[in-house]
């Protein structure tokens, strides 16, 4: 398909420009960030938008961010912006998805006053003030349980210390919140600069240009999929028992639709997700089966249509608990989209570990078998899907936390067989060194992940406590938590992925 | 500090992809001459590069005083994996470590992505029981334990043994006593690298990683180093300085340990030299960029030095070591252009190469490339053939870019400033993130661009980061043996201290910085897991708090003065600054563009607002004559 009109060097330079922009809005966020989830695990997100409030490039470090931002500035465009007065929220069922990822959005201004956009960047803090220390606890079953709300609201001095005062360490929060204004400071700036160069009417036939584009791409890689009708079950393993995931992903001509319909109402626990996750899980699908380099735009998602019934796990209502919705749920939607197109599943969990008392956090993902994919074998011991944070050495750990580690390996023989292997899990067995409490946020512990077209499924994980004071160990639940006390010891095995084709 | 060298004759020899370049220098004068590479055994290339220069300049071997040697075995090894058979040694439950790495994928989308793999596979990975904690020891390994490995080594049959036990960075005793246990008893003709010997701070992965690479090449390296020593005794040349990662020299027996610290050692030849235009120049602030064929490296020299790191990736693997602080971009003269699905003009990453190449280098190529851009606009000149003899086909470079237009449905000469223009931004995008990554600002700088075709971009990109000034060395191959020549001899040392400040006195401090000539610590705030360097040689503990709280707030925008900070590594440096070197002024006529400018190896476009002349040390200076 052509572009209608489109000049084919003007966009590639005009998408060069704008990925510019959100890639040095995220430089600058990442180094001039304070804590450790920002800065070393990267779990944050920066965009630019156009004057109407389309997504018009993102530099993403996470999936689980890819569909989530646009709902961010929607919630704040219809309000009255003035130069440099930024907006900032959280709350999952107002632009935002879970309450430790706070967005700031910051209009941008040409230099006669117009708007000319608007610059974005999420970042997951390491606390909001939820009820367990690092704001995602395993046993939330209301959105006040995970910490502070913030609805869309003016960030200015007064507010951030307002709201920092009810989180812990508020003054790592002030400081993460101001690299997040710095970050758009910069994004605007460039903004500024780009519609004095070219004017502000190119600057927004640019930005149209650029959507259209990611548009032109996306439908061209569609519309050489099959038409047809694709589904895909499996269930979610829920604290009281299965919770069915059910998809019809159908493609008709350049489009296509993902319909969850038949997928479970809500968790009374914090599987839920806002549409936004489900649709960015959706995104990070589409994505993997055509062609990741497409600008993250609005353009690239318009041909993607994602239905969910209001109310129901994937589409949330307040006031229910959303925490495992980003981090688990959000995965094993990207596999039921995935598996519906004949795609084996990768182990489909972060593998979520906090433990704490009343002087620390620790809060740990861990990667596991990928799914093998047609062509190649699945890799190991890697995160798979809405993730892709970096582990806390062990050494860091044990300076850092009353912790001493046993086992860190590679999970062999965990990955499932067929002509291409699927990746294998990993194993971390901890310590406790002291009393402490432990909350796990996991999957595919009771259903193995499938392998397609022939090939075998991975094993499913396990998560195991030993006891000081007995031998042996005992089994525990997918989602669980409890207390540890001294000489007592976890032991995470991670789920291996699907092998592919007939070995 | 030691003194500085008057030295009478100085040879560098640089060893390229393509050519082997050497410089003598001799009275201030430079003579240098270029030979082919020999990719089988550098030292055949380096040696007959530098009898010519030697020849050139009337002199010979007897009377060299330094000869500096930069190359890149230990890099194309790591590239193509072409490594050593080694075996590790980790920790009882922790032999998978350089296999887990940090668990991250290297391709978000691309699920079939796995990350670099392990340079050592399972079967030749070996635990040891024993360990130690962050306070010290937890559990001593026995005799029977340490012989039990020795044997399984023995066995194994390996020339080379990687040792990565936890905590051993502050901690060596076990790594120690395991050393000594299979030097004896494997005898000096296998390798053994220590991490706390070649990287010596914590975070396991990265000092494992890292002495992996270190055990895998060292016995390559070596045996090239010998190879090459033995070449310059039978000349009469003095046993050459090795160039490392970091950009400094050292001898040929420490090279020859420990291969992690030259893997970059032929980039750093190039960093060491734009330190010396540098001052040369009067420009103490310089953007590099070395744009060849396939890709295009950037570093940045602050006040007359070039910018540092503690790590970074080569290869999708860490080297927890200094090294000059270089990123590469994929994108150079042979990077393809191409039409997308949805009708947008792209660059790269797919690259021509050398072989086919460009279109125009007639040898079967028919993809357009951003050489082939260039000639059809005529911004080579009239030249009939590129460096090494090529032979220029302007007709197949010519077709080339009108199919690619046509399937565009735009004019060739349409197309082909538009692949430029593409290239550019591309090349743009990069350099604005590595600056703002670093807290810089591009307009700050002079840009200096060399490689076979940044003369070609240097006026376009300058225009896009709002620099004024442009350097170019008339000779881009004498410029990396030139600075290998003038670079300063180093030996550096690295620890972790981890020690809080109630722990820190100017007695405890002056013992740590002993006799080093500069010293970096890594400070931090307790409870932050990232640290702030703090370069001072002061044992004054208040001094290095203020610098490191000043140096919190510059980047962080606060400092907290009621937390107690902690002092995580020490860097310590030796130094024996390089010898002097004078140079005399270009002989180039005061140029106005728009014009070709041919240097022989490379080809400079003055457009149309810039303006060029001779500079000292070689150099010609584009300055912009036309505001944007």
């Amino acid at each position: 398909m052509a572009l209608s009109g489109l000049d084919p060097i003007r966009i590639q330079v005009a998408a060069g420009a704008f990925a510019s922009i959100c890639e040095e809005m995220g430089a600058a966020l990442i180094r001039s960030a304070h804590s450790a989830n920002i800065k070393e695990r990267r779990d944050c997100s920066a965009a630019i938008f156009d004057p109407s409030g389309e997504m018009v490039m993102q530099a993403e470090h996470i999936p689980v961010h890819l569909g989530s931002m646009p709902a961010s500035v929607r919630a704040v465009i219809d309000r009255e912006h003035r130069q440099g007065v930024s907006w900032f929220l959280n709350d999952p069922y107002a632009g935002g998805t879970h309450l430790p990822d706070i967005t700031v959005v910051t209009p941008a201004f040409d230099a006669t006053g117009s708007l000319i956009g608007f610059a974005a960047n999420r970042a997951h803090h390491a606390d909001v003030g939820g009820s367990r220390p690092g704001s995602m606890p395993a046993d939330s079953t209301r959105l006040s349980d995970e910490g502070v709300v913030i609805s869309p609201r003016v960030l200015d001095e007064a507010s951030i210390t307002e709201v920092t005062s009810r989180m812990r360490q508020p003054a790592q929060r002030r400081a993460d919140l101001r690299a997040q204004i710095a970050a758009n400071r910069l994004g605007t700036t460039r903004l500024a600069g780009l519609a004095d160069r070219r004017g502000n009417s190119d600057l927004h036939l640019a930005m149209a240009e650029v959507i259209e584009y990611a548009e032109v791409r996306t439908r061209a890689l569609i519309k050489e999929m099959p038409d047809g009708e694709h589904s895909a079950q499996d269930v979610l393993e829920g604290r009281l028992g299965d919770i069915r995931l059910a998809v019809t992903a159908t493609v008709t001509g350049d489009s296509i639709r993902f319909d969850f319909s038949d997928s479970s109402g809500p968790d009374p626990g914090n599987l839920n997700c806002p549409l936004a996750v489900t649709e960015s899980a959706c995104y990070f699908a589409v994505r993997v089966l055509t062609d990741p380099d497409i600008p993250a735009s609005a353009g690239a998602y318009r041909p993607i249509e994602v239905i969910a019934p209001k109310g129901s796990l994937l589409n949330a209502q307040a006031p229910s608990a959303v925490v495992a919705g980003n981090v688990e749920t959000s995965s094993r939607v990207a596999d039921i989209c995935l598996m519906a197109f004949g795609r084996a599943a990768g182990q489909g969990t972060m593998n979520n570990l906090t433990l704490g008392n009343d002087r620390f956090t620790y809060y740990e993902t861990m990667g596991g078998g990928q799914a093998a994919s047609p062509g190649s074998a699945g890799p190991s011991a890697v995160h798979v899907a809405m993730s892709n944070t970096l582990n806390t050495p062990i050494e860091a750990m044990e300076i850092e936390f009353p912790l001493l580690a046993h086992e860190y390996s590679v999970r062999r023989d965990s990955g499932g067989g067929g002509q291409h292997r699927g990746g294998e899990g990993l194993v971390r067995e901890i310590e406790a060194l002291e009393p402490m409490s432990f909350a796990l946020l996991t999957e595919r512990r009771r259903h193995r992940p499938p392998g397609a077209s022939g090939g075998g499924a991975g094993k499913c994980g396990r998560n195991l406590l030993s006891r000081a004071t007995q031998a042996g160990y005992t089994e525990l639940e997918p989602k669980d938590s409890g207390d540890l006390e001294t000489g007592d010891r976890l032991r995470i095995e991670t789920p291996g992925g699907g092998g592919f084709g007939n070995g | 500090m030691a003194e500085r060298e008057q030295a009478d004759v100085i040879l560098g020899v640089d060893v390229g992809g393509t050519f082997t370049d050497a410089v003598v220098i001799t009275d201030g004068q430079v003579f240098a001459s270029k030979s082919a590479s020999t990719p089988e055994d550098q030292s055949v290339g380096a040696l007959t590069a530098a009898s010519e220069a030697l020849a050139l300049a009337g002199t010979d071997a007897a009377q060299v005083l330094v000869f500096a040697h930069g190359m890149t075995v230990a890099t194309n090894a790591l590239l193509e994996a072409r490594v050593a058979d080694a075996a590790l040694v980790a920790t009882r439950g922790f032999a998978d470590l350089v296999e887990i790495g940090r668990q991250n994928r290297p391709s978000l989308y691309r699920l079939e992505d796995a990350p670099a793999a392990a340079l050592i596979p399972p079967e030749r990975r070996f635990e040891l029981d024993e360990r130690m904690g962050p306070n010290g020891l937890i559990k001593a390994p026995s005799i029977e334990d340490l012989d039990r490995v020795v044997e399984a080594i023995k066995q194994s049959g390996v020339g080379s043994v990687a040792v990565c036990l936890l905590h051993a960075d502050r901690f060596p005793e076990h790594e120690i006593a395991l050393g000594n246990r299979l030097r004896e008893r494997l005898g000096r003709q296998v390798h053994v690298s220590l991490s706390h010997e070649v990287v010596g701070t914590f975070r396991e992965y990265e000092r494992a990683a890292t002495t992996e690479v270190d055990a895998a090449l060292s016995p390559l390296l070596s045996s090239y180093l010998s190879r090459l020593g033995g070449r310059c005794a039978g000349k009469g040349l003095p046993e050459p300085l090795i160039m490392q990662s970091s950009g400094g020299l050292t001898n040929l027996e420490t090279a020859s340990r420990h291969a992690a610290l030259a893997v970059l050692s032929g980039p750093a030849g190039g960093a060491a030299a734009a330190a010396m235009i540098s001052e040369a120049a009067g420009e103490p602030d310089l953007l590099c960029f070395d744009m060849g064929g396939t890709s295009c490296d950037v570093c940045v020299i602050e006040a007359g030095r070039a910018r540092e790191t503690g790590g970074r990736s080569i290869a999708g693997r860490p080297l927890a070591l200094p090294m000059v602080d270089i990123e590469t971009v994929g994108a150079g003269g042979g990077s393809i252009a191409w039409r997308d699905a949805g009708g947008a003009l792209r660059v790269g990453p797919q690259s021509a190469g050398a072989e086919p190449g460009p279109a125009c280098y007639g040898k079967g190529g028919i993809l357009p490339t951003v050489t082939d851009a260039h000639l059809s606009l005529g911004r080579l000149g009239d030249r009939p053939q590129l460096a090494g003899g090529i032979h220029l086909d302007r007709e197949a470079g010519r077709a080339a870019i009108s199919a690619l237009a046509e399937e565009l449905g735009i004019d060739d000469e349409v197309c082909a400033a538009g692949i430029l223009k593409v290239a550019d931004t591309e090349m743009v995008r990069a350099l604005r993130v590595m600056t703002v990554e670093r807290g810089l600002d591009p307009a700050d700088f002079a840009l200096l661009a060399f490689g076979g075709a940044g003369p070609l971009h240097a006026a376009s990109i300058a225009d896009e980061l709002g620099i004024e000034r442009v350097l170019v060395p008339a000779d881009g191959g004498v410029f990396s043996a030139l600075g290998l020549a003038a670079a300063e001899r180093r030996q550096d040392e690295i620890r972790t201290v981890l020690m809080s400040e109630e722990e820190t006195s100017p007695t405890r401090l002056a013992e740590l910085i002993g006799a080093a000539d500069e010293v970096s610590w890594d400070i931090r705030y307790r409870g932050q897991s990232f640290e702030l360097p703090v370069s001072t040689t002061s044992t004054d503990p208040k001094r290095l708090r203020e610098l490191f709280e000043a140096s919190h707030e510059a980047r962080y925008g606060y400092r907290d003065s009621e937390a107690p900070i902690e002092l995580v590594t020490v860097r310590r440096r030796h130094v024996t600054p390089g010898p002097q070197i004078s140079l005399v002024e270009q002989d180039f006529p005061p140029k106005n563009g728009p014009e070709s400018i041919d240097l022989g190896q490379a080809t400079l476009f003055l457009p149309e607002g810039w303006s060029a002349s001779g500079d000292r040390a070689g150099l010609i200076r584009m300055t912009r004559v036309k505001s944007l």
